[in-house]
Parts: C-alpha cells; structure tokens; sequence
C-alpha cells in the first residue's frame, strides 16, 4: 500500500513538471504584453516601458525566465499578481474554498442524481422508464454548460425569482470568512436567513455544473449495473430469498459501482475546468473567474499559478480515487 | 405426500403468440431423503426447469403448472414475500459455477450470514457461531481464517463447498444441485458428490440432482428422469433405468458412456445437437437423431406413456433386448 503510494507520488512529479512547461509558455504565446495591459489606455513611455520590464524580468531570455520560475515553484514561490502585488498563493487559498464548494455540491448532485437515475434505467431496462432517463442523460451530456446556465437563469431566477441571478450571498448578509465554505460560515455567523441565502445562492450553479458529471454517471452506472445484473451471484443472491431491493441496492450495486468510481474521479477535472465557466457566468467569487479575469489582464504569474494549482488538485484527486478503489474492490486490495 | 410435486411444469420464453417453450409439460416428485437425478444434454431445460422451481424465472419467461407444490403449499399462487420465505429456506440450490456464483465483493463470512439473517435471525454473534460450524461440516480446513476470505482468494472446490455451506446454512429440505461437479476437476468432483450425499442423507434432505454425467446419477440417485429439449423422455428407477432403458435416447445416452465402449474404436455419439428454438422438428423432438425413427416420428410427437411401469416419451419404447417394440422390421427410415 505504501509502495503504491510512493509510486504514485512519484508519477505525479514528471505530470507536475509538464504542466509548468505548458502553462508558461501557452500563456506566453497569447497575443498581448502584460505591461501595456497594466499600463491601461494610457500609453507608457518607452523608458518606463524598459525599466518595468526589467523589474518584472521580461528582459531576459525566456528559458532563463522560465528557470526562475520553476526554481520559485519548487520552492513554493508561485509568485505574485502583476496586479494586485500579493502572493498568488495567498489569493488562490483566499478563493479556493468557494470553488471547492461548488465543485463539491455539483459531484454530490451528480451522484445522487446519476447513480439512482442509472439503477432506475437498468432495473426497468428496454422500459419507458429506462427510455426516459437515458434521453434526460443524453441531453444533459450533451449541453453546453454557458448555455443550460443561462437558461437555468432565465427561467428559474428571471421568470419565476425563485433563485437569486449570481453571487454567493445576498448583500444583507455580512460576516468575516472562517472556513471560507458559506455553507458553514453562514450557519456560524449566527445571523439569521444567511444560510438559506447561502444555500439558494448554491442552487443554480451547482445545477448548471453537475449536469454533464451527472449524465456520464447516470450512463455508467446503467451499464455497469446491467452487467452485473447478469452475473450469477446475483442470482445466487436471489436463491438465498433476499427481498429484491437489497440484491439490487446491496449485492449489484456494490459491484456496479467500481467502474462508476473511476469515472467520477475523471469528472473532477471536468468540474473544476466547468467550473471556470459557472463561476463566470454566476459571478461566483472562486478561482475560475479569478483565472478568466488574470487573462483578460495577461496576469502571468496568476495564470500560471492558478492552472498550477488545478493540475494539482485533480492529481490528487485522482490518487486519492485510486486509493478508494482498494477499499471498494477486494481483488485490487494492494499487499502490505 | 411428496415434498416437491411438480406436474405439467411449462416454462415459455419469447412472444405469447410464438413462444419459445424451454420446458414441455414436464412432471416430477421428490420424496423427502430421496435423491432424483435429471439428466440430460446441454439445452434439455434441466436448469431452467430448476430455475422455475426456485421462482427465479424473470419476465418474459412464464412459468405455467397444474400443481408446484412444496409440502403441500401451492408455490405458483403464493405472493412473492411468501415465496422468498421458502426459497433459500426450506429450498435452497447450489449452482453450476462456483467461482461466479460468489459475490466478489463481500467476505465468506458475510454472505453465509446474510442466509441466516434472512430466514432464521438472531444475533451476530450466533450467526457467526453457525457460520463456523457450517464451514466445519463441508470439510473446509482452517474455517477461522476463511471466514474473512474473499471469494477470489479461493481455489474452485473450495468455493463450491462455501457455495454449499450456503445452501445448507437454513437446515433446507429439498436441495437442487444444478450441476454442481461440472466446473470442478475430476479429483474434487467426487469429493463435492459425496459431500452432497452425505449431507443429504445425514438431514433426511430431499435432493434433485441436475447433471449430464450419467456415472454420477447411477451412483447418487435412487431415480432418474432423462430429459430432452424441454421434454421429459423416461423416467424411473435409476438402476431399472440402467439396466434396460426404454426410450432409444436414454439407450444411446448409456452406449456414448466410456465404459460401455469397449470393442469399438472410437467411442459412440448421438449425432447432431439438441434442437434450438429455430430448428424444431414437427414430430418427435429427438426424430432427426433417432437410430430407430420413421416416418411416424418424423410426422407426429409421442406423448409419455406408460411401458412396463415406467413413464416413456416413444412410440416405439424399447425392450430388454434394446430393440423398439411394435415396429414392422425394416421400417426405419434413417
């Protein structure tokens, strides 16, 4: 188990080193120089123009530049905003709770809706049921996610005000971050109505979000459940005279779940890359519209800093859904 | 009263108009501590027909009888939470393949608890007790350490003794055994058998043992029922059966044994496959492969009848000799 561990780990350092390859010189291949971008509509002499890029040490050759960088990284330096001069890792842990709970209410969404809606179809398979759902999944994989939010908006928070149109709380409501999750912090805030200003804020977004995870899910878990449906042990389960929901929920679903796990860790990165999209849409102070805003700004050390930290997650994400499998799958259970 | 009764058992598959008859009207009784043997090629509905009893045939199949009746009580018209009370309790089956009919997810332990908490309840730590026992009585070495195995830790036999261990674990009065040797080597296959025969005989169980070994049944079964495409062909004592069979598939059954083959080079076959759901021949089932066939066979289906007092599905049922009786010489037409 351990063993295991550290070679994962030590896959992680070369995927690690890549994306600081990729991401420093992507960004540097999009047309737009950061200096003129802070300078603003007023233009900048050519010796101030100089004397910044000295300072922010665009001077040198770019490999040397990108050496600095990683020398940085490695010492977890990420660097700091070009614009608004603090360490990047302070503003990425200042945001990241309110993406990380966002992320968290989509995958909760899509697995509570996508495992149930697979088990529905696969049980009632070939039935309109199973018809039915399987059409709702196919259509939710297949939307845009700017699009089913927009219109998540225009119906349920323009037409019925049912929601509120973006945010994480309404302005009423103001308390000092402890956890950084809203969820929490409004219930410790004491203040009453935050919280369900908190949760209705949530409600969209999260929608918008776990859609696609939910239909993938709900897809696999459909076919994942109709093979194991077929197995012998579930007739076996069968011959003992177990009442049908507890073969079904216990003894098939148990094992139709393994694949479906493995494809849940795939859908973290796919949700924090949605993420990026929902949060611009819904305003949501997290950093996937901190990271589309340092772009407009060609803020390369945030840019950098932020898809850095991503990678990050969903490699860890992913080790730690590959630990999950052991406990879930005996036969994968590794040696001690 | 017989403990299982089961009479003009029809299970259908496929469209109500053009339905796919797996089992054909067919008729059995088990005694309480009688062993009965169903034999009979791959295709012949031996399982499905034991799938039926145990009410796990699942839509589209339907499942007709004039009785199935356990101990008396009417299994077809029962309502299903009845039903499951009786399955797995008083009927319990073993099947086929061991290493797939153990849940690769749970522990030994948990699914032979899983039996008892079902059907006979009290605490864990009862159930555990029994569980322990029951591994000691199908002759697992070390049962302590396999209770907490996973069903992929363990060798086929031992899989299949776990898979008995479960059937038993309600203390069961009839047991269907589906081919219970058939996935097993040689070696472990009598090991399994006797282990059955002594279980059986130690509880006074009923067992209806399906299988296409004919040395196994002529050794295990006090009577035999030979079936063929869904349709019962003869049936009887085992040794009666064994000495003089009465239909001409039970003969050709015997002559393809090994050991009956001696003086021949190769040994003998029953042309042909049993027929599939496309292929049916419109007289009797086994016409197309029958030695002795003609062209009443070829035209019309033989009902089973009674010949010298055992049930023969033949117009021309065999006798002692092994010659069909009541045919004109010379009359075959294969």
């Amino acid at each position: 188990m351990l063993g295991f561990l550290f070679r994962r780990l030590g896959d992680i350092i070369p995927t690690f080193f890549g994306v600081t390859l990729l991401v420093f010189f992507l960004i540097r291949l999009i047309p737009g120089d950061p200096i003129i971008m802070l300078a603003g509509e007023r233009s900048v002499e050519p010796e101030r123009y100089a004397e910044l890029q000295a300072q922010y040490g665009f001077d040198q050759p770019i490999i040397v530049q990108y050496f600095d960088y990683l020398v940085g990284v490695f010492q977890g330096d990420l660097g700091k905003s070009f614009v608004t001069k603090k360490p990047v890792i302070d503003e990425f842990l200042t945001l990241f709770p309110a993406t990380v709970e966002l992320a968290l209410m989509g995958i909760l969404f899509a697995v509570f809706i996508g495992v149930p809606l697979g088990v529905l179809a696969a049980i009632n398979r070939g039935k309109w049921i199973d018809h039915l759902t399987m059409s709702i999944s196919l259509t939710g994989y297949s939307m845009p996610i700017f699009w089913w939010a927009l219109l998540l908006i225009m119906f349920f928070s323009t037409t019925l005000g049912w929601t509120p149109v973006s945010g994480r709380l309404s302005v009423m409501y103001f308390f000092e971050p402890v956890t950084g999750f809203m969820l929490i912090d409004s219930l410790l805030s004491g203040e009453k109505g935050a919280f369900t200003s908190a949760v209705s804020h949530l409600i969209l977004p999260t929608v918008a979000l776990g859609t696609i995870p939910m239909a993938v899910i709900a897809r696999m878990t459909r076919s994942s459940m109709l093979e194991v449906l077929g197995e012998e042990y579930i007739r076996v389960a069968r011959a003992k005279g177990i009442a049908p929901f507890r073969v079904i929920m216990i003894h098939a679903l148990r094992n139709a779940l393994i694949p479906v796990i493995t494809v849940i860790g795939l859908q973290v990165g796919v949700l924090l890359g949605g993420a990026i999209l929902t949060e611009t849409i819904f305003s949501w102070p997290g950093i996937g519209k901190w990271i589309i805003e340092a772009m407009n700004r060609r803020d390369y050390p945030t840019i950098q800093g932020g898809i850095l930290m991503i990678a990050f997650v969903v490699m860890s994400m992913n080790l730690i859904v590959d630990l999950l499998y052991g406990i879930v799958n005996p036969r994968i259970r590794y040696k001690r | 009263m017989a403990l299982l009764e089961v009479k003009n058992l029809t299970v259908e598959f496929g469209s109500e108009d053009k339905p796919f008859r797996a089992v054909d009207s067919v008729s059995y009784s088990v005694d309480r501590g009688e062993v009965l043997g169903i034999v009979g090629e791959s295709g012949s509905g031996k399982s499905v027909s034991s799938l039926a009893v145990m009410g796990l045939i699942d839509f589209p199949g339907r499942v007709t009888a004039d009785a199935l009746t356990f101990d008396g009580q009417d299994l077809l018209n029962m309502p299903a939470k009845r039903r499951r009370q009786i399955t797995g309790k008083d009927i319990a089956m073993i099947f086929q393949d061991p290493m797939s009919a153990l849940n690769p997810c749970f522990t030994v332990e948990a699914q032979i608890m899983e039996a008892l908490k079902v059907h006979e309840g009290g605490n864990k730590k009862q159930r555990r007790e029994r569980t322990l026992d029951l591994l000691n009585q199908v002759g697992i070495p070390d049962p302590k350490s396999r209770m907490t195995a996973y069903p992929h830790q363990l060798s086929g036999g031992m899989s299949q003794r776990i898979v008995i261990a479960m059937a038993i674990a309600c203390n069961p009065r009839l047991l269907i055994a589906d081919e219970p040797t058939t996935a097993l080597d040689v070696t472990i296959q009598a090991q399994i058998i006797d282990l059955l025969l002594k279980l059986q005989e130690d509880s006074d169980m009923g067992l209806l043992l399906i299988t296409h070994d004919l040395a196994l049944v002529s050794e295990a079964a006090n009577r035999i029922q030979v079936m063929y495409a869904g349709q019962l062909f003869e049936s009887g004592p085992a040794d009666s059966i064994f000495a003089a069979p009465r239909h001409p598939y039970t003969q050709a059954l015997l002559e393809a044994l090994p050991e009956r083959s001696e003086g021949h080079d190769r040994l003998r076959t029953i042309p042909g496959v049993v027929p599939g759901q496309y292929d049916r021949p419109a007289g009797c089932l086994l016409a197309p492969r029958c030695r002795y066939a003609n062209d009443q066979c070829l035209k019309a289906r033989p009902e089973v009848t009674d010949f010298n007092g055992r049930d023969v599905r033949c117009f021309y049922p065999l006798n002692d000799q092994g010659q069909p009786t009541g045919m004109a010489t010379g009359e075959t037409v294969l």
